[in-house]
């Protein structure tokens, strides 16, 4: 493909000019934020007063809160009066109409990736039709989901046509007043997904390969709630590999799990939002509150992550385990490149008898990138014969980057027993030469190296993402080695 | 929100002023930082744990007056300095005029030798993680210089007793300042004690300058009374190829924290760091300690071990900072925990921050209780339920009071620690 850099600017600069074309005052809020707008929002989405009412108290909460700035990252100070807070989805006509439109550097990613092509128009935005697609979803995927009784479908539909659910767990995990982002994003989330798997039903498929295709334009401040009654078990899975192009800047997402008796959630995620140019402007600031409550015996909540993706991270998936013998279990790789700055980990809370879990954490730091590791293991004074296990790994490719564990460890039961380890360490000359001597060029002697040490991660992912999680380190890494 | 707590003005209270001008000068000079110093809170990152525990009250703003006999009559093998509330006491004394090293109270130093030395105070700590320093520096009322001249060697421990006589309530600034020259060596005990039972805070400074190649060993016995609310600081600078070695030792009150700040600047460098900490009944105790590795090819090797028992509160916070010019660094650090009892609590943070890439850098924490199969093994040996409690217990920190290179604290050590086992462990 010969392409200049000329052309590929000129279709960055025209993307950007679309972006302003859709502002028309009907689709899209004034910046800015108050009641009337919350208000206005709640209307357009045709929400219960309850729920309006919900959002102004997380609002009015929210107007109090200080905004954390105890993460090791840095970023400008955001101004949230000049964000709007509501916009329909792009019109048809907006869109790129054929891939020959998108950037050429963004396509290259997909090849690399083997995203298989009728996905790779939906991830680029271009305009797909969109009732073909929509009736291929329900009939492929709505049909069993629904034989089976699982709910699968949007938030908003949710707060419309299961208000019973919605109001007896939102907020219950991570209520408005938890943190200045989740109080934002109670106050003004657009959209999200929610999910009920009723009570002894093992969910008939991932979850993932619905939302992958139908992973339209949820806006920047997300909502996820999962509830899995007793005995089912679902398997979720967020995001995808292929990097995803968002004029959003700030995200703010809040998701929260319920694993009721003898149930269990496992929940990957796979983020690669738009991190930045090389030197470090643009990108995304992702900001989010994940957390599940095992609230019934012998549940079992697993959060898998592989972050490549956004200028500043700011995510702590954690777990709550209230219930007896209930598990929790965090598996992470974070990949941090350019001047990416991430501060992620876990939290897990002991609060039940024999109540476990497992940290696995694998931070990858390159360039100029900054990747922190910062985790909470908790025991109260009820976690008899608790049990947690930590093991925290970085790895460093460069000298000009940096690698940080803060792991906080509070105990309050002597029956307790908690183990943290953290290592660090860089790809070493002798596993260099190993490859270098074998054939193997740098680039790929590095990935292999560093897909090696995320392998106890990987394994934790369903099947083929796990295949393109390996392949998208790679793409990540590009350029940091030699 | 609420405004974050501020020192009170009863703090600012003028000290006394016998000594050299230039020190006075330094004093008033940090005095005015004071002025509205926020006091650390709960959302205080390095107080998280411990600013409960703080307590000042405005009757404890006075300095605690250097007259009587100090109680510390006891004979120490070796070389002995007496502190009697932050003050020297010449005549409880005991050291002899020593070749190429001096030992003298900041009042009878000479004004230039006193503002050679305000220049210097303050220099070995990040004032900004150590906020509690602050009030020490404003208002000390003598102090203790060390200075070594190059190669000199101090052939016996040299004893520091501080001691605090807390007949009404008030508060005693220790301070001292230890100016190791090249190659010298030296072995410093600080022992703290107390008498009394006012309400007293002690605020103590500690600064080490260690020049290329000086050995310095420091041992540091914390032993005051439950009435007394410590916060220690000490400062490390180490020069090229010098060595520190640092034992901590420290019983439970209701306030305890000591902040040890370690900076390797020469390349290499070392310092090792050990630590005991054994807390009881409603005690806390709180140990932060920081070693910035900024230059090349030095070594840094932690260990800390904390034991709770009854309702009491041990708190660890490491942190290694690798500097990104500090390349091929070795740090190691490890804290180990015992948790004795249900109501007791631990927390613990072992941090590690890390900009170069050719370094090897591994930290360590658990938190447990006695291993019942060991407690098994040795009760079907014939050995009685509380022997084995025993035995076990010294087994988790023995490792560290052996390597303590004085004996007569070891002995005193194991003397503490045989209380607190008869206390804590009853015969079943």
């Amino acid at each position: 493909m010969a392409t200049t850099d000329q052309e590929v600017n000129e279709l960055i600069k025209r993307e950007y000019e679309h972006g302003f074309v859709t502002d028309i005052e009907s689709d899209t809020f004034e910046p800015g934020l108050n009641e009337d707008v919350i208000a206005r929002l709640s209307g357009i989405k045709k929400e219960p007063e309850w729920m309006l009412e919900w959002r102004l108290k997380a609002y009015r909460r929210w107007l109090e809160m200080d905004e954390p700035d105890w993460a090791h990252v840095g970023y400008p100070k955001i101004d949230y009066n000049s964000i709007s807070y509501y916009s329909a989805p792009k019109r048809k006509e907006d869109m790129p109409q054929s891939l020959d439109e998108v950037d050429p550097e963004l396509l290259k990613t997909y090849e690399k990736l083997g995203i298989p092509l009728h996905e790779r128009e939906k991830l680029a935005g271009v305009a797909v039709d969109a009732v073909f697609d929509s009736v291929s979803v329900a009939t492929t995927f709505k049909e069993p989901l629904a034989k089976a009784g699982v709910i699968f479908c949007s938030i908003s539909e949710a707060i419309r046509d299961y208000p019973e659910l919605v109001q007896k767990y939102l907020g219950t995990v991570v209520p408005h007043g938890d943190n200045f982002f989740a109080g934002l994003n109670s106050a003004v989330f657009s959209d999200g997904t929610f999910v009920y798997v009723p009570k002894g039903v093992r969910c008939p498929m991932e979850l993932s390969t619905y939302f992958r295709i139908n992973a339209a334009n949820t806006g920047q401040f997300e909502r996820t709630l999962i509830i899995a009654d007793e005995g089912s078990y679902v398997s979720y899975l967020e995001g995808c590999t292929a990097p995803m192009r968002d004029e959003n800047q700030l995200h703010a997402a809040v998701v929260e799990l319920v694993a009721l008796d003898d149930a269990q959630i496992k929940y990957s995620t796979v983020q690669n939002w738009y991190p930045g140019d090389e030197e470090g402007k643009g990108g995304i600031f992702n900001f989010v509150t994940k957390r599940g409550a095992a609230i019934g015996k012998n549940s079992k909540i697993s959060w898998t992550q592989v972050e490549t993706g956004s200028a500043v991270t700011w995510k702590y998936p954690s777990c709550i385990l209230r219930g007896e013998n209930s598990v929790g279990e965090f598996y992470s790789v974070a990949l941090t490149n350019n001047y990416q700055q991430a501060d992620t980990g876990t939290k897990m809370i002991h609060l039940g008898k024999n109540t476990s879990s497992t940290i696995i954490s694998k931070g990858i730091s390159a360039g100029k990138s900054s990747n922190a590791y910062r985790g909470l293991v908790k025991f109260g004074p009820g976690a008899e014969g608790a049990r947690n296990f930590t093991q925290c790994d970085s790895l460093l490719i460069g000298d000009r980057c940096g690698a940080h564990t803060f792991p906080y460890i509070e105990s309050k039961n002597k029956s307790a027993i908690v183990e943290h380890e953290a290592t660090t360490s860089k790809v070493s000359d002798e596993q260099m030469f190993l490859c270098r001597q074998r054939g193997i060029d740098p680039e790929q002697a590095v990935s292999m190296i560093v897909n090696g040490f995320c392998k106890e991660v990987f394994k934790e992912l369903p099947m083929e993402f796990a295949v393109e999680a390996g392949k998208l380190l790679e793409v990540s890494l590009e350029g940091s080695v030699g | 929100m609420k405004p974050a707590p501020t020192l009170s003005t009863a703090f600012l209270y003028p000290a006394g002023q016998s000594l050299p001008e230039p020190l006075l000068a330094l004093r008033k000079q940090r005095g005015t930082a004071l002025v509205d110093m926020p006091l650390p809170t709960r959302k205080t990152e390095n107080w998280k744990y411990s600013s409960k525990y703080l307590k000042l009250t405005d009757d404890m703003a006075i300095s605690l007056p250097a007259e009587g006999k100090t109680g510390s009559s006891l004979a120490v093998p070796g070389y002995k300095v007496a502190f009697l509330n932050g003050v020297m006491m010449p005549e409880a004394c005991e050291y002899p005029d020593l070749d190429g090293i001096s030992i003298q109270s900041f009042s009878d130093l000479s004004d230039e030798e006193a503002s050679d030395l305000a220049d210097r105070l303050d220099s070995t700590l990040d004032n900004k993680a150590v906020q509690m320093a602050r009030l020490n520096s404003a208002r000390f009322e003598d102090g203790l210089l060390i200075r070594l001249k190059p190669d000199a060697v101090l052939d016996q421990p040299l004893f520091i007793v501080h001691e605090v006589t807390a007949e009404a309530s008030g508060s005693a600034f220790p301070r001292i300042f230890v100016d190791a020259g090249r190659h010298s060596q030296i072995t410093l005990v600080e022992e703290y004690i107390s008498s009394g039972s006012a309400q007293v805070m002690v605020n103590t400074v500690t600064e080490f300058n260690v020049a290329e190649g000086a050995n310095i060993t420091s041992i540091r016995l914390n032993m005051e009374g439950e009435n007394v609310q410590h916060i220690g600081s000490t400062g490390v600078l180490q020069q090229r190829s010098s060595r520190f070695e640092s034992h901590t030792v420290g019983f439970g009150g209701p306030l305890r924290r000591h902040d040890l700040q370690v900076r390797l600047e020469g390349e290499g460098a070392e310092c090792k760091l050990n630590g005991v900490v054994v807390t009881q009944g409603k005690q806390h105790y709180d140990n932060h300690t920081t070693i910035e590795h900024v230059a090349a090819h030095c070594n840094s090797e932690e260990t800390y071990r904390n034991i709770a028992a009854d309702q009491s509160h041990a708190v660890f916070n490491g942190r290694i900072h690798i500097h990104q010019d500090a390349q091929k660094s070795n740090a190691d650090m490890n804290n180990k925990n015992l948790l004795l009892s249900n109501g007791a609590e631990i927390d613990t943070k072992p941090e590690l921050e890390i900009y170069a890439d050719d370094v090897k850098c591994a930290h360590g924490a658990t938190i447990g209780q006695l291993d019942e199969i060991s407690l098994f093994y040795l009760v079907s040996r014939g050995i009685g339920r509380r022997e084995a409690n025993v035995l076990l217990t010294m087994a988790f920190i023995n490792e560290l009071v052996e390597q303590i290179p004085v004996e007569a604290v070891r002995e005193t050590v194991q003397g503490r620690l045989n209380h607190f086992f008869e206390q804590t462990f009853q015969e079943a």
